[in-house]
């Protein structure tokens, strides 16, 4: 075959070029080892998201140091859960699964980006260094509605993360006199234990503190025992605080003969 | 003239996006325009492709003109 | 004596123009949703709701990449068997027959996208272009493509008994280049179809009709990502056609290398299908393994377009100095940039270049996370199928108009600035479109405004940004006015002219007889397509059937049909959740 010189040349650049590409692209996989999604995640019935171990209660939960995983359920058109916070220098890895049509999890301006296809689950590990607030799109086409599709990431300093979370249970009402308790269940979802100590201050003058060691992964529930006779009939606002984390609430302390209001 | 209409008005679209990727190339190097001053610079470039088509070349193109 | 097109092949004539008329309705329809469109998510002008938006752009997408492009590529094929075999088709009701079929299938997909915006038309189709499920359209959507699909299968059948019969004739010669190009396009058209013709024959369709109660997403995705790739290659194969049988002439010259010219279609005959994976880089489902292959083929397809690049530039340069061009760059200066049809084809290739190299950086694996499904893939074909197809198509009509109808062009100066409109326009479009993407816009997004973030350009402003894209928009939807009216006029009005040139191609400095006969051996190069496809589907299609089942774990269908109240929906969502 008759091929001009030149284009011999333009051959011979072309394949180095190529050949260089696939290189640069193999190296990326290989060596700073991003990897790309893949079937690791396996797959799910979308019917069974809910009963599904990782996907019954969406959310970031810690798997030891400085991993921490974080499954998130997309639908048409929210994330479960809408809003995600991480520590800075955390690896997380991301489980995404979709309830009805193809979504992407989607964390603007970065490399964090997956399809999430139902039946799949979307594996995606990302390494988080500063922190920082980003938005979570959804840039796959799903509904009428898909441009509403947001949520949020949140990177935080280490030592504002933690995976606490409180719930407290408590009367509304107490008849004066008599005693009633606030009860706090305190949940802790890191690879260790906490041990912390739980606040309440109600009225003007009580405050209380226990302390309290909340297993790895576990809760424990603190119950503060609070006297009426202290605080006197009328509504009293009170606040029970864990590591930052608070839940309030108002008590109403009623007389002992009458119901409603004490207005003595 | 030194090049023909058609290729006159074909440099000049080639300007548009010389120009519009100059903006991103300078600020590699911290450079920062806004639209304004790189409208104004595309214009400066464009002005001075018209006076390079348009100036007479080595004086006999008074005769092509004429 | 005048010897055009429609002199030599007066019923072909026929058929072609009523494909390009069908093209050009398709592209002007098309265009101006587009406009809708890029004023809409910019938010500087917006009288749709947003949920129609879809509906828009399902049919944005559907007329220009599959209507506007193939419709031409049909004519274009018909054009360039008949004069390159000096005969006619065999039957020209046959080929009527595809035509009508073509038309009957795209009269039923735009019914039923339609719907999505009239309540009156009791169907829906927003499912965008590629129609992924669980969405389901209108089983007349499905229908309908179908229908056109065949149509181009029966189009390639009319052009192969065509060569057939030129071959009895014939038996010593090589493939004159044009029809060569047009059957291994249709090769490599019938292989990769066969992945959408699946995914809707055997699984969408039924589905739709509710013979079948569900389907895999993964699968289906798959399955038209298997046709999804290869078909910009079946836009794009018509443009390669007439960079390298029309532009050489045009520009005063010859074709610089006819054997690699066919090298080049035989390349893309075999590496069209076997990198539809490329598309699927972020999906679950499947292994990081097939998405490297995938990738490394995807690299290998840069070859045909570079020496494509190196020929066109060549041929272009060889005509110039015919026309008495000289020196280093100044030869530039003697081609005939007053055609319309050669400036519109130069300026054309010479974008397609900058999106070739934004399509390498889409097929680049893991940088693709960055790219995926924002602003920039949209930025890439609009310079591709946006620039190197359909400005050269648009080109190439001022050629091909007066071949068809015996008439000159009404306004020739009028082509040139439309072109040139064109060229410009798009700069700015896709120019803000790449950018954009890098900072995470998303594509196919009516509101991409957002309330918990706001997007973070490198250089400029999101205001800037949007502010491109509606002249760079504007600029292009003028463009097509202007190529739609003076086709228009060229038709209806203006006598026959005599002095239309005759209907020929570029002849070639280096001829076919420069190349081995195993060049044109059609089989072989089909038999090595078939078993790279192979390689690269069978294992991944079993793997995706292995774990989610070929109907899927039970997927229930979204219907998308007009939703009255996100609100409402939310509603019944917070019912599901736990």
């Amino acid at each position: 075959m008759n091929i001009h010189t030149y284009e011999k040349t333009w051959l011979a650049v072309s394949m180095v070029l190529i050949v260089g590409f696939i290189a640069t692209i193999t190296y990326g996989a290989v060596g700073p080892g991003i990897a790309m999604i893949d079937d690791d995640g396996g797959s799910i019935d979308p019917d069974t998201i809910n009963d599904d171990e990782r996907f019954s209660d969406p959310g970031v939960t810690h798997v030891g140091g400085n991993e921490y995983e974080a499954a998130v359920v997309a639908q048409a058109w929210t994330y479960t859960p809408s809003e995600i916070t991480v520590p800075a220098n955390s690896t997380v890895t991301f489980y995404v699964t979709s309830r009805d049509v193809t979504h992407s999890f989607t964390v603007a301006g970065t490399n964090v980006n997956t399809m999430v296809v139902p039946g799949q689950v979307s594996e995606m590990t990302v390494e988080f260094d500063e922190s920082g607030e980003y938005g979570i799109l959804c840039n796959e086409y799903c509904g009428a509605y898909h441009h509403t599709m947001e949520g949020k990431l949140n990177v935080v300093p280490q030592d504002e993360f933690d995976l606490t979370e409180l719930s407290t249970d408590a009367s509304d009402e107490a008849q004066l006199g008599n005693q009633t308790t606030i009860n706090t269940t305190v949940s802790n979802d890191m690879n260790y234990d906490l041990e912390t100590t739980a606040t309440l201050e109600i009225g003007d003058q009580q405050s209380l503190e226990q302390d309290v060691t909340v297993p790895a992964h576990g809760s424990e529930t603190v119950e503060f025992a609070v006297d009426t006779t202290d605080l006197g009939t009328g509504d009293h606002d009170w606040t029970v605080t864990v590591d930052g984390h608070e839940e309030s609430d108002t008590l109403t302390v009623t007389n002992a003969t009458e119901g409603g209001d004490g207005d003595a | 003239m030194r090049i023909s209409k058609g290729g006159l008005l074909v440099i000049m679209a080639f300007l548009t996006p010389l120009i519009v990727e100059l903006r991103t190339v300078l600020s590699w190097f911290g450079i920062r325009l806004s639209v304004v001053e790189t409208g104004a610079l595309g214009l400066a470039l464009i002005v001075a492709v018209l006076i390079w088509a348009l100036w007479p070349s080595n004086g006999d193109t008074e005769a092509k003109l004429a | 004596m005048r010897n055009a097109y429609i002199d030599q092949f007066p019923e072909e004539a026929r058929v072609i123009r009523a494909t390009l008329w069908s093209s050009f309705l398709a592209l002007m329809i098309g265009g101006t949703l587009g406009l809708i469109q890029g004023l809409h998510r910019t938010n500087v002008l917006r009288f749709i709701p947003s949920q129609d938006y879809y509906t828009v752009l399902t049919a944005h997408g559907v007329l220009l990449v599959i209507t506007f492009t193939i419709f031409f590529l049909v004519g274009i094929f018909t054009w360039a068997v008949t004069t390159s075999l000096d005969r006619g088709v065999k039957d020209i009701r046959f080929t009527w027959g595809w035509y009508a079929m073509m038309t009957l299938g795209t009269l039923l997909v735009g019914v039923s996208i339609l719907g999505g915006v009239v309540d009156q038309i009791p169907m829906n189709a927003d499912v965008l272009y590629t129609f992924y499920s669980p969405f389901q359209a209108h089983p007349a959507f499905y229908v309908g493509f179908v229908l056109f699909v065949v149509g181009t299968w029966l189009a390639g059948f009319d052009w192969f008994r065509t060569w057939w019969a030129w071959k009895k004739d014939n038996p010593d010669e090589r493939i004159p280049l044009p029809t060569f190009m047009a059957l291994t396009t249709m090769l490599f058209w019938y292989l990769s179809s066969i992945g959408v013709a699946i995914s809707i024959l055997a699984f969408l369709l039924p589905w739709s009709l509710g013979i079948i109660d569900s389907v895999n997403p993964l699968l289906t995705r798959t399955l038209f990502w298997f046709f999804g790739h290869p078909v910009v290659y079946f836009w794009l194969m018509p443009a390669y056609m007439l960079w390298y049988t029309m532009l050489p002439k045009l520009s005063g010259g010859k074709l610089f290398s006819d054997p690699l010219a066919r090298v080049v279609f035989v390349l893309f005959l075999i590496l069209s299908t076997p990198v539809g994976i490329h598309h699927q880089y972020l999906d679950p489902g499947i292994a990081e393994g097939f998405k490297f292959i995938a990738m490394t083929n995807t690299m290998f397809l840069l070859l045909p377009s570079l020496l494509t690049a190196f020929t066109v530039v060549a041929s272009m340069e060889h005509g110039a100095r015919q026309r008495g061009g000289e020196g280093y760059l100044s030869w530039l200066k003697a081609l005939p940039w007053r055609d319309p049809a050669f400036t519109g084809m130069a300026l054309a290739g010479l974008m397609f270049a900058a999106g070739g190299f934004s399509g390498m950086i889409n097929a680049g694996l893991s940088i693709n996370y960055l790219v995926h499904n924002s602003w920039w893939v949209v930025g890439h074909f609009h310079l591709t199928v946006g620039t190197a197809v359909a400005l050269t198509f648009m080109a190439a009509s001022y050629w091909f108009i007066p071949q068809l109808t015996g008439k000159e062009i009404w306004n020739r100066s009028l082509g040139l600035v439309q072109v040139v409109l064109w060229f410009i326009g798009m700069t700015f479009m896709s120019n803000a479109m790449h950018r954009a993407g890098l900072f995470g816009m998303p594509r196919r997004t009516a509101e991409p405004q957002y309330q918990g973030f706001s997007f973070d350009p490198a250089v400029g402003t999101v205001a800037e940004i949007d502010a491109q894209i509606a002249l760079g928009a504007a600029l292009l939807t003028l463009s097509v006015y202007l190529f739609i009216t003076n086709m228009v006029l060229t038709t209806i009005g203006g006598s026959t002219s005599d002095a239309i040139p005759d209907n020929t191609y570029a002849g070639t400095l280096s001829g076919p007889e420069d190349s081995p006969a195993i060049i044109d051996n059609l089989k072989l190069w089909t038999s090595i397509a078939v078993v790279l496809v192979i390689i690269a589907y069978s294992l991944p299609l079993a793997s995706i059937i292995d774990a989610g089942g070929l109907f899927g774990p039970g997927i229930d269908p979204w219907k998308p049909s007009v939703v009255v109240d996100p609100s409402l929906v939310l509603e019944s969502v917070r019912g599901v959740m736990p």
